[in-house]
């Protein structure tokens, strides 16, 4: 464990921004500090894992078509490119649902239920009320194909949660079937979300 | 062929939507890392990332190619999440504060799928929001606390402080 009152100075060490002498004196500590000497290890270990984060991630849905929209009018003959890409991100959504399904239970999870179970849940619904009201008056713009899309996926996500409650209800305390439905009524949210973006911008 | 990034933005900024689309289509990913990493909310960073590029759209007369196209557009884009961040705190209306792991576990063009990178990427999302942010603009995107300070308001010894918190944090996170 490193000393107390030497944190900033650690930081600053590792960050190669402190003066000569005040660092000559940081290093003679550390020769005879091993805590300290660790904590620079560990600092140096985050710094760098940090610097080697990937710098790009691509979001799963097709954004260009919401900022086409607000920026002007979509120029003609790149309605089937755009076409394709919202199929395509509404199947990443399933697939996505699937994947989260099978992921070990995260830190995201424990802090809701700190929250309040019952307020989380409330969160979730007021939030899918408000986008399909929302949606129910731009629905109408929506290809019949995306409708039937979106209803299918609504479908699936509805069945999880569905299967969620129930087990919930058998369980009511088990933290990895709240992480489930949490993760389930977060992508109905999404799916929501991205065909009111859909809509709205066509 | 790619196209000369210099004539995409000269392009674009005489009101040529398809090259402002090929700068989206350059850009887009690491927009949306920032914007990602600042939220630590899906939903969010892609509301943000529409919200910069649309500012980007609109501001696109006063880059003047003093700086990197890149640095500007990043630099506009740490403006809008810190705008759109606070305006959205005062209100307190966000649904959902917490991280999506399986959003940032998505791999980005280059990287790998180390366990380490993704227990990283989870501790950063999970650290409270002020830590969060100082530490993804200094450690991840390379910024020094005085622009730190510039971009967000915040006095630098605050941005210090919240980036020494940040890594203590992460450093306990990690050693679990």
């Amino acid at each position: 464990m490193m000393c107390s009152d030497r944190e900033a100075q650690l930081n600053e060490y590792v960050d190669g921004t402190l003066a000569t002498g005040a660092r000559a004196l940081v290093e003679t500590h550390l020769a005879q500090c091993a805590g300290c000497r660790e904590a620079v290890a560990e600092l140096r270990a985050l710094v760098d894992g940090a610097r080697g984060l990937p710098r790009t991630i691509e979001p799963a849905s097709e954004l260009w078509a919401g900022i086409a929209g607000r920026i002007g009018k979509r120029e003609t003959g790149k309605g089937k490119r755009w076409w394709g890409g919202a199929l395509a991100a509404a199947a990443t959504l399933v697939i996505g649902f699937a994947i989260y399904r099978l992921l070990p239970s995260s830190t995201a999870h424990d802090r809701r239920e700190g929250r309040g179970w019952v307020a989380v849940q409330a969160d979730y619904a007021r939030a899918a009320d408000e986008l399909t009201a929302a949606l129910a008056t731009e629905r109408h713009r929506l290809r019949p194909e995306t409708v039937a899309l979106l209803e299918h996926n609504l479908g699936v996500i509805d069945a999880a949660m569905r299967e969620s409650r129930d087990a919930l209800a058998r369980d009511p305390g088990n933290v990895e079937l709240r992480g489930l439905f949490a993760a389930a009524a977060r992508q109905r949210v999404e799916l929501l979300r991205w065909a009111t973006r859909v809509a709205t911008s066509s | 062929m790619q196209a000369d990034p210099s004539d995409l933005i000269q392009r674009a900024q005489q009101g040529d939507q398809a090259a402002f689309e090929a700068l989206y289509r350059a850009h887009v990913g690491r927009v949306y890392a920032l914007c990602l990493r600042l939220t630590a909310d899906v939903v969010r960073a892609e509301d943000l990332t529409q919200d910069a590029f649309v500012r980007a759209w609109e501001r696109l007369a006063s880059f003047r190619g003093e700086s990197a196209f890149s640095s500007w557009l990043y630099r506009l884009t740490v403006n809008v999440v810190f705008l759109g961040e606070r305006a959205s705190r005062r209100r307190a209306r966000r649904v959902f504060t917490t991280d999506d792991p399986a959003a940032l576990e998505r791999p980005g063009e280059g990287s790998g799928t180390a366990g380490g990178r993704v227990d990283l990427e989870r501790a950063v999302a999970a650290l409270p929001p002020g830590a969060r942010e100082v530490f993804v603009l200094h450690d991840v995107e390379g910024y020094r606390h005085h622009e730190i300070a510039e971009l967000t308001g915040i006095a630098v010894g605050t941005s210090k402080a919240q980036l020494f918190r940040a890594r203590r944090l992460l450093r306990e996170a990690l050693s679990k």
